[in-house]
């Protein structure tokens, strides 16, 4: 059987599957942008928290995907919970690294002028240090999203959800009938979701960017 | 005109007063600025000015508390301002700086609109503000309101900056070389357009400029800092360029003392020559400079000018006169 007609014969379980995948990465990275977000506000005054955050984030990302699941079955078992929480914790480092140098590059002079007219700390940080912020924090989050729609195919390893189950069971099964199709089923579908993330990211940017900082 | 006396009288008319004002950062031996005590009258205009690290802006930013002061207190229209609320006493002082500080995701017109918004302005009340103070300082505001900061040069994002300023009327305005990043030739027509501005608002300004002739042109009355935040002297541009308080404002004033001089005195403050009732070839108004004069009288080769009712003088009374250092007219 050709790979187009495994394909066209397996349409409703890959598009289940993408579909999975789609939601747990979007989850995972949504979290991840909440917790970043949170922390790059929290640790302004905390220089040294702020440091510690990022150094323990950025040595996270450095463990094996495969091994990092692992660890976590003995303490949230196995299914969508490890995987999720596996995926936000990759995807905190490249969005707290953004949100800090998003917020520590806003223009000093901008937020000196508004100091001087008398706005508070609160509404500096939200009517001009997030939205100035905002493009480079946005651009952490694709980051972070492309890499996690790539370690999600690993979450097929404690029974996640997602397209790493065709990739999982595909190699699994090697010589025999359809195996290398239904893996390299996962591989397209899964090169798939990045570029339409990396398109989705391009739309959010042009509609969320400010007007007055294009161009 | 405003009377622009000597000596801070201090007592009745202090917009704002600093008593003992010091900042000390941590860390280091020499105060930012030294117990400073000045007075600044209601309506005048007076310049900062000093080589940097004199602690001139560190001054001005104490006055609206940007920089907490160590010691001291700061008086604002009578009323002790050193311990009130920081962002409520900023929303009633302009505050204009160097990098105007425009908010780049917010249109020109929200901009200027930022402090009546939060003193809970109305909206049609903000718009018609912005309107009116686009129009006050030159911008046609169909036009601007709407545009961005990005769209504007950086001689409209400063006019921008000064309206944006002046949005709740403030008494005071801080201005912190609002034109030091200006090219010259627009630098000088703001600096025009800004004394003409402020005949007709009569604010409370204090600005900073590390250039003495900006100084001289603006001020009503001008501090000079020396080093170690030393204030030298605080008077009118005519004493000081008269009557140097010592050999650091002699320097930093520099050469051209008595031209510059020039500029500043008018030809109604001259003393009357007796009339030789020779033919006089100029008839000129009584409150032009010297320096208007003599220009007039070169370009027309005119030897005597007649002071519009008042004396008629010849170039060498006008010198001999300027050249007095005591001369009634520079108390």
């Amino acid at each position: 059987m050709s790979f187009l007609d495994y394909v066209s014969e397996n349409s409703t379980r890959i598009s289940f599957l993408f579909l999975q995948h789609v939601q747990v990465v979007l989850i995972s990275v949504g979290l991840a942008t909440v917790v970043s977000i949170l922390l790059a506000m929290v640790t302004e005054r905390l220089p040294k928290t702020r440091k510690a955050a990022l150094s323990i984030t950025g040595t996270i990302l450095t463990i094996p995907s495969f091994a990092l699941f692992g660890l976590m079955i003995p303490l949230f078992g196995l299914g969508v919970a490890p995987t999720v929480l596996a995926l936000t914790v990759y995807a905190v480092f490249p969005i707290l690294r953004n949100a800090v140098t998003g917020l520590e590059t806003v223009d000093a002079s901008v937020v000196d002028a508004a100091r001087g007219m008398g706005m508070a700390s609160r509404q500096r940080l939200w009517r001009i240090r997030l939205p100035l912020a905002w493009p480079v924090i946005l651009n952490g989050i694709r980051v972070a999203t492309i890499m996690v729609v790539a370690i999600a195919a690993i979450g097929a390893a404690v029974r996640g959800p997602g397209l790493g189950e065709l990739i999982f069971r595909g190699l699994s099964r090697m010589g025999a009938a359809n195996a290398l199709n239904e893996a390299l089923a996962g591989v397209v579908a899964i090169v798939v979701v990045a570029a339409v993330m990396d398109v989705l990211f391009l739309i959010i940017g042009r509609v969320t960017t400010p007007r007055g900082l294009h161009a | 005109m405003l009377d622009i006396s000597n000596a801070p009288d201090g007592t009745t008319d202090a917009m704002i007063r600093l008593t003992g004002v010091t900042k000390h950062y941590e860390g280091s031996d020499a105060p930012a600025v030294a117990p400073l005590t000045m007075d600044i009258r209601r309506g005048e205009f007076v310049c900062l000015v000093g080589p940097s690290g004199c602690g001139k802006t560190t001054t001005l930013r104490m006055i609206n508390r940007l920089v907490e002061p160590t010691a001291g207190q700061i008086w604002i229209d009578g009323q002790d301002v050193t311990h009130s609320d920081p962002d409520q006493l900023r929303r009633h002082i302009g505050y204009v700086i160097q990098q105007v500080g425009l908010i780049p995701h917010m249109s020109i017109g929200q901009n200027v609109g930022i402090v009546p918004s939060m003193l809970g302005w109305d909206r049609k009340r903000i718009s018609a503000r912005v309107d009116e103070l686009l129009e006050l300082v030159g911008l046609d505001p169909s036009v601007y309101r709407s545009r961005y900061p990005k769209q504007l040069s950086g001689g409209q994002q400063q006019r921008v900056g000064v309206a944006r300023a002046l949005a709740a009327d403030p008494p005071v305005m801080l201005m912190d070389e609002p034109f030091g990043a200006i090219d010259p030739i627009t630098r000088e027509r703001l600096q025009a357009e800004f004394l003409q501005l402020q005949e007709r608002i009569r604010k409370t300004i204090v600005f900073v400029t590390h250039d003495v002739d900006e100084a001289l042109r603006l001020g009503d009355r001008i501090a000079i800092f020396a080093e170690g935040s030393r204030l030298a002297q605080f008077d009118t541009p005519l004493e000081i360029l008269t009557n140097p308080a010592d050999d650091f404002v002699r320097t930093f004033i520099g050469e051209g003392a008595a031209l510059r001089r020039l500029s500043l005195l008018r030809v109604g403050d001259l003393p009357a020559s007796v009339d030789s009732g020779e033919p006089v070839d100029l008839t000129v108004g009584a409150d032009e400079t010297v320096a208007g004069v003599l220009e007039k009288m070169l370009m027309a080769g005119a030897e005597r000018v007649h002071v519009a009712g008042g004396a008629t003088l010849t170039v060498q009374d006008m010198l001999l006169a300027t050249a007095l250092p005591k001369h009634p007219a520079l108390r």
